[in-house]
């Protein structure tokens, strides 16, 4: 693990959501990682201008892209949170990825030397494997037997 | 890596996201008597086991023999107990392991609390203070970021 960190530079990652849902989902992510660095979190509330909001996210992306670029999630597509996000895209090197869940941010959190776009790739594919419907599986299991 | 942890949830979030990569390990074996017994337990528990993961569940004092039969103790295995005396039965029961990895222990009514996510009873006590006396080394971490020893 920690030849890897050496070898690549960490990609910047910022959660954006409705309220504090990001901050909530960094906690839990936190729980079972322990405490991560170069994460910012952007919550997205009823009130505040949408042009300070991109301001923000805009000096964020600069914070923390030390190279490897800023992998940026968000809640939903179609929501603010993600059409804020996405008006950043092309300008500097940022992938957005949404529908963020427990699993997609651990997956972020524990293999950010990765290049963006796999680490995107990667995020995707761990976000839905997390989805189960658990009676499905047992189902399944039951029958191959 | 031989890696062996007492964890009141056995399979959960910080098993497989934090211990299995920091293990590197490629088959984990959860001792524990009764869901050895129960098959619908342990379907549900082995969904969140990630593929490329070898997995069993078997009864505590059968853990040295289960490794022996498939030469897995020089391999990068994780065994997990949900408490101190199946840890000490197992030991008695001949598993050699010369580190023991304390995660949740959760807090019940006479348990002292010995940290954040520690709490012990008599009993527990009395299991701990055996292995130590056997020469296993105990480690205290949730998490592979927490530190190894008891605050203070």
């Amino acid at each position: 693990m920690n030849d890897q960190t050496e070898a690549r530079k960490s990609v910047g990652v910022i959660i954006v959501t409705h309220t504090d849902y990001g901050d909530k989902l960094l906690k839990a992510a936190e729980m079972i990682l322990g405490p991560q660095q170069d994460v910012r979190c952007v919550s997205v509330n009823v009130g505040v201008d949408t042009a300070e909001t991109v301001k923000q996210l805009d000096a964020d992306i600069r914070a923390l892209d030390s190279g490897g670029g800023v992998i940026i999630v968000t809640d939903m597509f179609g929501g603010t949170p993600t059409n804020l996000s996405l008006s950043l895209m092309g300008q500097r090197l940022v992938e957005v990825v949404t529908g963020v869940n427990l699993p997609m941010l651990i997956k972020i959190l524990s293999t950010r030397t990765k290049a963006l776009s796999q680490l995107a790739a990667d995020a995707k594919t761990a976000g839905v494997q997390g989805i189960v419907v658990a009676g499905e599986i047992l189902r399944k299991k039951v029958a191959g037997e | 890596m031989f890696w062996v942890r007492i964890d009141n949830r056995l399979v959960h979030g910080q098993v497989i996201e934090s211990w299995l990569p920091f293990t590197d390990a490629r088959y984990m074996v959860v001792a524990n008597d009764e869901l050895a017994q129960d098959e619908l337990r342990q379907q549900i528990m082995s969904i969140a086991i990630p593929l490329g993961i070898d997995f069993s569940f078997v009864k505590v004092a059968e853990v040295q023999t289960y490794l022996d039969s498939r030469r897995l103790m020089e391999r990068d295995v994780l065994v997990l107990f949900a408490s101190c005396p199946d840890a000490r039965r197992a030991f008695e029961a001949g598993l050699d392991f010369r580190k023991l990895n304390l995660g949740n222990l959760h807090y019940g009514p006479g348990k002292r609390q010995v940290c954040q996510h520690i709490a012990l009873s008599k009993e527990d006590e009395t299991c701990l203070d055996f292995l130590r006396g056997k020469g296993v080394n105990l480690d205290y971490r949730c998490i592979p970021s927490d530190p190894v020893d008891l605050p203070g």
